[in-house]
């Protein structure tokens, strides 16, 4: 009873073939190169049966990364962390990274991993073949940095102000506005769209609502995720 | 969420059977979802293969496909809100508590509110 990509609905297909696209197309803040590199770092995180620890950047363990890198070594050593280890976290490793990555960049980065870790969980989860790159496509990163820009309370991350006025979760990527169109048409294609949000009773015709949020709770359990 | 749902639909919902991966909730293939959602997130292929056909046995393939396409999305919003520091305003944060510690999830590090909230022992932390 094997499942194909062929039973996958159009419309989650179509939002991970535009994910997996731009993991390899020129960014805000990344080269295609770039972000095609860091994906390739997030998607052995993802997958690596022996990680490296949380406190070990992945850059400083010979074999584990090409020798030549067109992304500095510290966005590897993040987005490695962000994927395998993001429980983890704190705001003293955030403020250690930004401060050799811009903090608009590190969004963007944090992208990458979030498209990496769905589009591999995805796959994973049902026995599909492994989320393979698109060749990279060249061009200068857009460095188009909306008005605005504020610090937040909620989260760590700089937003478009107002702020803290929404969620944290979805006012966390607005800051690059790619990135985070990117995000949510791949969670209004995996979950529920947003404008559906309110409505307990919303369903696709497979999962009820309570069933969709009871496999959120516990993924978000084995995640140790508080938020 | 979950909580909310099932009182909107009327669901019991326990979510300290939630966390020990023993359903917790009074519905529909509440124990093959609950099952492939662990599977799905550890890496023993093999259990994964078992809990993946048996959830497709019980419910069919379309629902597992959506099945796994929540997973995904979870897998991807706890990146997100980790990777981005995403907290809740203290009031709520104290109002879902109680969820949390059900859930087991009262003292870990992405809790980000030891100033504020009661703290029944230690907050991990690696730095």
């Amino acid at each position: 009873m094997a499942i194909s990509l062929g039973d996958v609905r159009g419309d989650l297909r179509a939002a991970h073939d535009g994910a997996i696209e731009a993991l390899s197309s020129p960014g805000t803040w990344w080269t295609g190169a770039q972000r095609n590199e860091l994906a390739r770092t997030a998607i052995m995180a993802f997958v690596e049966r022996e990680p490296v620890a949380p406190w070990v950047g992945v850059s400083s363990v010979a074999g584990k990364l090409p020798a030549q890198l067109t992304a500095p070594k510290i966005a590897h050593d993040a987005i490695y962390r962000i994927v395998r280890h993001a429980a983890t976290l704190t705001r003293e490793w955030y403020d250690k990274v930004s401060a050799e990555i811009e903090p608009l960049a590190f969004i963007e980065l944090c992208g990458i991993a979030c498209s990496v870790a769905a589009i591999s969980a995805f796959r994973r989860a049902l026995g599909l073949p492994s989320l393979e790159l698109a060749p990279v496509k060249s061009g200068d990163p857009s460095r188009t940095k909306p008005e605005n820009i504020v610090a937040a309370k909620l989260n760590w991350v700089p937003v478009v102000g107002p702020a803290d006025q929404e969620a944290a979760v979805v006012q966390a990527f607005t800051a690059v506005p790619d990135t985070n169109r990117v995000i949510w048409s791949m969670a209004d294609a995996q979950y529920i769209p947003d404008k559906e949000m309110v409505d307990p009773n919303w369903t696709r015709g497979t999962l009820s609502r309570v069933q969709m949020e009871l496999v959120a709770t516990r993924v978000s359990q084995q995640r140790e995720c508080f938020y | 969420m979950l909580s909310w749902s099932g009182v909107e639909q009327g669901v019991k919902v326990d979510l300290g059977a939630i966390r020990e991966a023993n359903s917790g909730v009074d519905v529909q293939f509440a124990n093959e979802l609950l099952e492939f959602a662990t599977a799905a997130t550890e890496l023993d292929e093999k259990s994964l293969d078992a809990k993946r056909e048996k959830l497709v046995r019980a419910a069919g393939t379309a629902f597992t496909v959506d099945a796994a396409a929540v997973v995904a999305n979870f897998e991807m919003m706890t990146r997100l809100a980790d990777s981005s520091g995403a907290s809740m305003p203290d009031e709520l944060a104290a109002q879902r508590l109680s969820a949390a510690k059900a859930m087991g999830v009262d003292q870990v590090v992405s809790r980000r509110y030891p100033q504020t909230l009661p703290s029944s022992g230690t907050t991990r932390s690696v730095k």
